[in-house]
This record gives structure tokens, sequence and C-alpha cells, in this order.
């Protein structure tokens, strides 16, 4: 009650200050009139009782101060007042405060948006329950370093004996997840489908929000199984109409749809389907499945893995022939999903920060500048009594302003950069979907808006309050004020830009220059012109071979000879990535093969051409034909690679190699073809194995046909995607080129060098823009001396010189900083580049020489304006 | 003259919640009560008066309104609210604890 009437006072006093002050006039006036009245009764003269009550009563002024402040709201009050002068000062100078806030907006924005990114993708809790509790089980080699991501797959025996031996998980489960043919109310598409384990959903405290979790007739082996739908796809494909409970979804097998999940829940990646798991458990060595599970609340990340060793120690003396040499690794799931991306987002936000610190050293010198010309009316306030504290606190005040602007036009700028950096970033970005402008990257701008207003402000505002009253009053004299000490001030804190640009300059250089090399890389095939058309056809059979094979046999055959088309084949897995690994063996099979200790080898299905159609060349040997089919030999093609790792000295003709793929069969070797770069054109070529596609069944109904065009390979696609309708209704396909897939694999690397080039564009400019105004600012200073000089004779050309080489100067200070710094710095490159070093001189050179350019046409304008001074305006002025 | 700085400090408070304990006063008469009560010893100055005023209405001590004096002129009146007057008890008994404690010192030393 008290507190509702004191604060009800404050608020009057603070909004209604007119009328309180009146009533304070109205008392004091009462008060002095009563002392009048009184004086005049003690017999003085009216003209004398009014001068001597006056003189008790004081400065007025003062007297209503002393009020004020003692109704406490004086420190509202002067903050209202400051930003309500602030604001008046920003607008008497439109262009200083445009340019100040544009600068700070750019950083600010650059900032924001970057950390948006940062924000979703490291730092914000995965949205299930007790995220922290999530862990990945996955497969290593103790012998080595896995080379594919594949090899971290578990096998379901192996999982089976890890869920009935440990005691360290609340729940268990493992999945699989792939683009699936799928025909849902009638549609054929590809659709996302993950075969889940039993405990898959309560890994995740997931249950369905329409219909009901799968049953235990549901999850056993060799039932019909059935399926949960993601919300998304309820939505598109069924209008959310609850009655979708019981209908058919064939994907690819007849599955009964049991319930609809949440909104939000799309594990593993943007799944529109999860089935149950009810395929034959295949072997030891089949690993084709991902494990996760939920930690029990009293165990912890280090207890988990040392359980899981010993089971994995275990099961290594049980079953030596598959197991030995294999372990398991515990790892918490946000890990393993950020692991790779997390160095990298780091990195950026350091770079964008480094703009940021030039955009504040910018605006500091800019504050600097204005300053000087502010001397005189901060001399006449500190002559008037404002304290130095209260000048300080005016001009901080109007720092605070600058950046709050900055910072809401920033959020502005975020807004729309993060969009861009979502539509940039490669597609693998976990969480992409996710990113945007929460509550937590709005308290980020706020947050750096107040540091960099201290940053930017409070040196300028310690200058400008240092002010000699006698001397700033002093007509003219205001050129002089803190010239010295100010002018210093500038040098030092454009060489400091001058650095940091350089610094990112040289980082983006540097990832340029791999990035090129990248591109240059010769993939040992050719990807022009190339249409990828990936089919799956469901045929009323899953695994029978003969419909899907016939199908594409027709597709083939129908395509090569459409005008245009120079050759066609298809492939399990179009160059650019990795589907299926294996090891393999040369020579007959021993009676217990150790398969732990083969070679690894990329294995891959092929149809007769598909060689011709990517360029890759056969080096010696045929190519398949037709006629590799079930009933005849079984035939292998090899790459360069697996040649001379395993036959160097031999012909590989003839030879007989097995893998461990569907079957054990051994292969006769046809034909030797050229390397590919299998993972993109950072990562060496490996070992491969082509096997034709009437001799195999993995992967039975989808192939990727992959078709050279003379022409444009998109204009075929109609084409195409026509004669596959007249053979089937059902058959989902989808089209892209050879070279859009190859963009995808550089999509990591082109982001950072593109995000590096951006930023160190951003820096150079900001740098540069504070070199001219810093030898714009020395020309004023120097005009009268110029003018001297000129009219003692100087010729322009020295003018000239003299400016320039001052510019030249300062830039050469930066730029020695800025390339030490940068020796240092770019070695935090290190792991992105790809054959290029961090201290590559020709980088270095390119930099030096790209900053000497800018910085002469920075400091040119001004040195022209200084020689075109006229000697007598210039003197005249003093 | 005694000025207000030589009163003990927080002695004003108590002067002026006492002072307007019986009935409201405007600032002028509250002055001048003192005054002539002390017997001219205590000369409250306007400068201290007012502040001391607006800083007792802020505690939520006293209150002020408008209203007419003797004269018909406007002035402003200040009262006692009820936490005004708990407080002048309570200030009332340190100052009796304070200026006993004081004679006591002052004639036993």
């Amino acid at each position: 009650m008290r507190l509702w009437k004191k604060l009800r006072l404050r608020l009057r006093t603070l909004f209604r200050r007119n009328s309180v002050d009146r009533e304070l006039d109205a008392e004091l006036q009462f008060h002095i009139e009563e002392q009048i009245a009184e004086n005049r009764a003690a017999g003085l003269s009216n003209e004398e009782a009014r001068y001597a009550a006056l003189r008790t009563v004081g400065g007025i002024t003062q007297f209503r101060e002393e009020c004020r402040d003692m109704r406490r709201v004086n420190y509202i009050d002067d903050l209202l007042r400051d930003l309500r002068y602030a604001g008046r000062n920003l607008r008497r100078s439109p262009g200083f405060a445009t340019l100040a806030v544009l600068i700070m907006a750019l950083g600010i924005g650059a900032n924001t948006a970057v950390f948006s990114v940062v924000n979703t993708v490291l730092l914000k809790p995965l949205s299930f329950r007790d995220p922290d509790r999530i862990v990945t089980l996955s497969d290593f080699l103790s012998t080595g370093q896995s080379p594919t991501a594949l090899s971290k797959q578990v096998s379901i025996p192996d999982f089976q004996d890890w869920h009935d031996q440990s005691s360290s998980f609340e729940a268990m489960a493992y999945y699989s997840s792939r683009e699936e043919a799928t025909i849902a109310n009638g549609a054929a598409e590809f659709a996302r489908r993950t075969p889940v384990s039993p405990e898959f959903f309560r890994v995740f405290g997931v249950e369905p929000i329409v219909g009901r979790p799968f049953t235990a007739e549901e999850m056993k082996r060799g039932s019909g199984g059935a399926a949960m739908i993601s919300y998304a796809f309820w939505q598109s494909h069924f209008g959310g109409d609850p009655r979708v409970l019981g209908q058919t979804i064939r994907a690819p097998g007849p599955r009964p749809i049991a319930g609809v999940l949440p909104p939000g829940f799309r594990f593993p990646s943007n799944t529109d389907v999860w089935v149950s798991a009810v395929g034959p458990p295949g072997s030891r060595g089949g690993q084709n499945w991902l494990a996760i599970s939920r930690l029990k609340a009293s165990v912890t990340l280090e207890q988990a893995q040392a359980e899981m060793s010993t089971i994995a120690r275990r099961l290594e003396q049980q079953y030596p022939e598959s197991n030995k040499g294999r372990s398991v690794a515990v790892t918490r799931m946000r890990d393993e999903m950020i692991g790779n991306v997390r160095f990298t987002l780091y990195l950026l936000l350091g770079a964008v920060s480094v703009v940021l610190l030039i955009a504040c050293a910018n605006t500091a010198t800019l504050l600097l500048g204005k300053a000087t010309a502010r001397t005189r009316e901060v001399a006449v306030r500190a002559a008037l009594g404002a304290s130095r504290h209260r000048i300080l606190k005016q001009l901080v005040t109007e720092s605070l302003l600058l950046a709050f602007i900055a910072g809401a036009s920033g959020l502005l700028l975020a807004y729309l950069g993060s969009k861009a950096l979502v539509a940039l970033a490669p597609a693998d970005l976990p969480r992409l979907a996710e990113i945007g402008v929460d509550r937590w990257v709005l308290a980020f701008t706020l947050g750096i808006s107040l540091i960099t207003s201290l940053l930017f402000g409070v040196v300028p505002a310690l200058y400008a309050s240092k002010v000699d009253l006698s001397d700033a009053l002093k007509q003219g004299a205001t050129r002089l004020v803190g010239g010295g000490g100010m002018m210093r001030m500038r040098g030092v804190l454009v060489v400091a830009e001058i650095a940091l640009a350089v610094v990112l300059l040289c980082s983006a250089g540097l990832l340029i220059k791999s990035f090129v090399a990248l591109q240059n890389v010769a993939l040992g095939f050719r990807p022009e012109n190339v249409l990828v058309m990936r089919a799956t056809v469901t045929a009323p059979h899953p695994f029978g071979l003969n419909p899907t094979r016939q199908f594409f046999k027709d597709m083939l055959s129908r395509a090569s000879s459409i005008p245009g088309v120079l050759a066609a084949g298809a492939t399990m897995t179009p160059p650019g990535n990795v589907d299926s690994t294996g090891a393999y063996m040369i020579g007959p099979l021993p009676a217990n093969p150790d398969w732990t200790r083969s070679p690894f080898v990329v294995t891959s299905i092929v149809a007769p051409g598909t060689f011709a159609a990517l360029g890759i060349p056969l080096k010696s040997g045929r190519d398949f034909t037709d006629n590799d089919v079930m009933d005849r030999p079984f035939v292998a093609i090899v790459n360069e690679a697996l040649v001379g790792k395993s036959m160097a000295n031999q012909d590989p003709i003839g030879q007989t190699i097995h893998c461990t793929f569907d079957s054990l069969n051994g292969m006769t070797i046809i034909g030797v073809v050229g390397d590919v770069h299998q993972r993109g054109p950072e990562r060496e070529s490996m070992p491969e194995c082509y096997m034709p596609y009437g001799q195999h069944a993995f992967n039975g109904p989808a192939l990727n046909m992959v078709v050279r065009t003379a022409g444009d390979p998109n204009a075929l696609a109609e084409t195409l995607r026509r004669l596959a309708r007249e053979r089937s209704s059902d058959v989902p396909m989808k089209f892209t080129t050879m070279e859009a897939i190859l963009s995808e694999n550089v999509a990591a690397p082109r982001f950072r060098t593109l995000l590096f080039t951006v930023f160190a564009g951003l820096a150079v400019s900001l740098a540069m823009a504070g070199v001219y105004g810093v030898m714009a600012y020395a020309v004023g200073q120097r005009s009268n001396e110029i003018g001297l000089r000129i009219a003692l004779g100087a010729r322009m050309g020295s003018v000239l010189r003299l400016i320039l080489g001052q510019g030249l100067a300062l830039t050469g200070v930066g730029l020695a900083l800025g390339l030490a710094a940068a020796v240092v710095g770019t070695r935090l490159l290190k792991s992105m580049l790809f054959r290029v070093q961090p201290n590559d001189p020709v980088v270095y050179l390119a930099v030096a020489i790209l900053l000497g350019i800018v910085a002469l046409v920075a400091s040119y304008l001004p040195a022209r304006r200084a020689s075109k001074i006229d000697p007598l305006t210039a003197i005249r002025q003093e | 003259m005694s000025k207000p700085t030589d009163l003990v400090q927080g002695t004003l408070d108590l002067l002026i919640l006492k002072t307007i304990s019986l009935e409201p006063k405007h600032g002028w008469a509250i002055a001048k009560r003192i005054q002539q009560v002390s017997r001219e010893a205590l000369q409250i100055q306007q400068g201290s008066l007012y502040p001391a005023l607006h800083r007792l209405e802020q505690q939520g001590w006293i209150k002020a309104q408008w209203a007419e004096t003797e004269t018909g002129r406007q002035a402003k009146f200040y009262s006692l609210t009820r936490a005004g007057r708990n407080q002048l008890d309570e200030e009332l008994a340190s100052w009796n604890r304070l200026s006993k404690a004081i004679n006591l010192v002052v004639r036993e030393a």
C-alpha cells in the first residue's frame, strides 16, 4: 500500500513535471509573500520588505533542484533528458548518425545472424525429453581409424547382446533410414522411411498423438509390422484426418498405420514414416544399423562406456571371426550431431566478431572526430557548472542511443541474414530448419549493442569531456584543442582496424585458394551434362529381382535411342557419396576368413554402360553386358586403387575377388577402371569393386539412372519421366544432375569460404573508410600548414606525397601487424585447407598488394583536396 | 542564530513531524511555529525546510493538500499520515532516550 503510494508520487513527479514544478513555485511564492508581509509589519517599506524577503530565500532554481532531488527522480529524469538531448544531437548531424548507425548495424547484424546459427546448432538443447541422456552406440575398430561413417553402424545380433547384457540404459534401439518409394493414399513418391526396433520411441520419450504405439505383435520378427507417420506427413497426405488409423501405407511392403507422432518429431533426418523392423536379423557382420539409447538417470556416460567396453570384449572372445578388434563407443547424441560443425561455426563467429571490432573502431574514430567539433559545446556546458561526470554520462548516453538504433537495424539485417545463411548452408548442417531469431538471439543483440556502445563510446567520451575551459572558450581555438592526443588515438584505432582486416583477408585468401584447388581436382569422371534419375520400382515382391531389373533394362535401352543421348547406365550410388562398404579378399577364400584384417572396399552395383555414361575410363578388360545375370559366372570390375593395393605386380584380369556384400560368391575380375573420388574431391580415392546389377539383389528396387547428353541434361528429364510412366504408374522418380550432386559435396567448404570472403570484404571496406576518415581529418587539421607550404612554393606533387605518405605509413604499420597476426591466426584454419599451407606466401603477398592499392585510393582523395588548398583562404582562416 | 546544520542529525524531521501532529500547517507556519516555541532559538531556513518536507512526503510520513489560510489565500498544508504518526512516536522515543543519556553525561561527568 505504502509502496504503491510512493510509486505514484514518484511517477507524478516524473511525468507531471510541469504541474509539480508549478506547485513548488506556488508554495515558495506563498512563503515569500508571508515573509514580505512580516517584514512590512516590522516597519520596513514595501521595497525593502520585498528585497529582504528575496534575500533570505536565496537561489530559487538551486532550491527547486534540491526539492526535486529529495523526490529521488533526478537520475531517471537526467537519463530521459540525456536521451532527448542525444536524439536532438543525432538529428542535427544526420550524415554522421546515418553512417555510424549503418556501420554498427552491419557489424551487429552480421554477428547476430551468425549467432542465430550457432545458437540453434550448438547451444539450444535438442527438443527431446532430457536430451542429454540420449546417446549413440557406435561400432569402431580398435585396430585403427575407420575410413567412412558407415563403419559406425552395428549389426542386429551384436545389438541384441548389448541390449540383454547391459544395465546402463533405460531404453535401447536401432534404426536405419533412407529415402524409399512410398505409396500413401494412392500417390507414389520418395519418402524418408525408418525401420525401428521396439524401444525406439521410448529412447526419445515420444508417444503418438493419434492412435497407439506399436503392439508386441507388430514388433515381432516375421510379422506384417505396422507404420507410424509424422505429423507433417499426416497433414500433407491425409489432410489431418483421424480416420487415417488402420489405412495401409506401402513402404515398400503394405503396413497398417498405427499412429501419428507429435509435430516436430522427425528423427532421424526428417523421417516421414517409421515402420517396425521385422525383417531377418542378419549376421554379425551385417552392420547396417545405427544404435541409440537413453541413459538411466543414475548412470554417467563414463559408466555406460565402461560397461559397453566390457560387453564388447566378451563378444570379441565369443565370436572372434566376426567381432575381433571391434568395440563400442558411447557418445552423447548432441556431440555426435555437431562434432563436425562446432569448430567451423565458432571460427565463423570469431571472424564475424572481428568485423564487429573493426566497426567499433571505425565508429570510435567517427566519434573522436565529432568530439573535436563539439569541444566548444562541452566547454560551455562545463562552464555552466556541469561536472565532468555529468558530461561523460551525457556522451555515453549518446553512444548508447546510437548502439541501440544500430542494434534494432542490425536485428532486421540479421533476420534477413540468417535466412540467407540457411539458404547457403550445407544441407547436412544439423537442425538447419530450426534456425531463426529467438529470445536468446534477441538477448545477444541487446548484449552486444550494450558492449559495443562502451567499446566505441568511452574513449571518445573521455577525450571530449577532458576540456581545458579557458582554451576552449577562446574564439577560434577549437582546432587546437585535443588535436595531438586525439589524432594519435585515431591513428592507433585505424592501425588496429587495418591489422584486423588483414587477418580476415589472409584467412579468406587461404580459403579461396583452397577452394579453387578443390574445384580443380581431377575427379576421375566427367560430371558435366549428366542427368541422374533416381527411381525405385516397387515390385509386388520387394526382393524379386526380375521386375525391377526389367524396368531399368527397358528404360536404358529406350534412353540410349533418344537423340542427344550419348550414353546411359544405372548405378546404386552416383560418385560423390558412398552407400556401401565392406572388406575384400583376392584369390580363393580360406577356411576361416578374418575379414577384419582385410582391406576396405567401396562396393557398388552398376548396369552395363554406366562407365561410359559417367566418363570413367576403362583401363583394361571389358564392361558388363546384359548377359551377366544370376545363372552365369559371377564377374566384377575393380578400380586402379584396388589393383595398386592388392595386385600391383599381377594381371588383375581373371583373378577372383570376394567382397562382404550380399553374398560371398567369388567373382572373376573382367575389367579395371580409373579411380573416382567417391567421397568428393577433398578425400582420396578408395579401392572400389563394381558388380553387375543382374547378379546382385541388394538394393534391388532402387537405382540411379545416369544419362550423358549432348546438350542440357535437364531437358531430358520430362522425356524420361514419360517413358517411366508408360511402364508403371507407381515408380517414384527424382531428377538431379551430376554437377548438382558434386556441388553438394563441396557445400561446406563453399559455405565457409563465402562467409569468410564476405566478412573480409566488410572488414576491408570499414578499415578503408577509417583510413579515409583519418586522412581527411588530418588534412582539415593541417590546412593552414599546407596552405603556408603552398604559399612558400611547395609543388602540388610534394603536397600529394606528404599526405599520401602519411596514409601509407599508417597502412604499412597496420599491414605489418596484421600479417604477423595472420601467420599465427591462420593456423586455426589448417584443418580446413586443401593443398594450401596456412603460411602460403602468395596469399600474403596478394593481401599486402591489395591492401596497399586500396589504402592508396583511400588516402588519395584527401591528399588531392590538400593539394588544392588555396593558400590565401587557408591562412586567412587563422 | 542557529543554523539547521547545527541541529542534531535527523532532528529537523522530528521537529516538523511534531509541529504538524496537532493540526495541518503550511511551510511558513511550520517554520514560524518552531521559531516561536523554541523562543527564537531555532531558525529554520527555507532552503532546508522545503526539501525536508518533500523528502518526508516522499517517504509517506506526511501528506500535502492545498487549502485556504485564515487570510483567504491558497497554501499547501502538510499533515501527518498514519505511518508518519508511528514514525513520530518512534523518533520521540529515541529522542527522549538520547537527550536523557546526554543529560546524564553532561551532569555527572
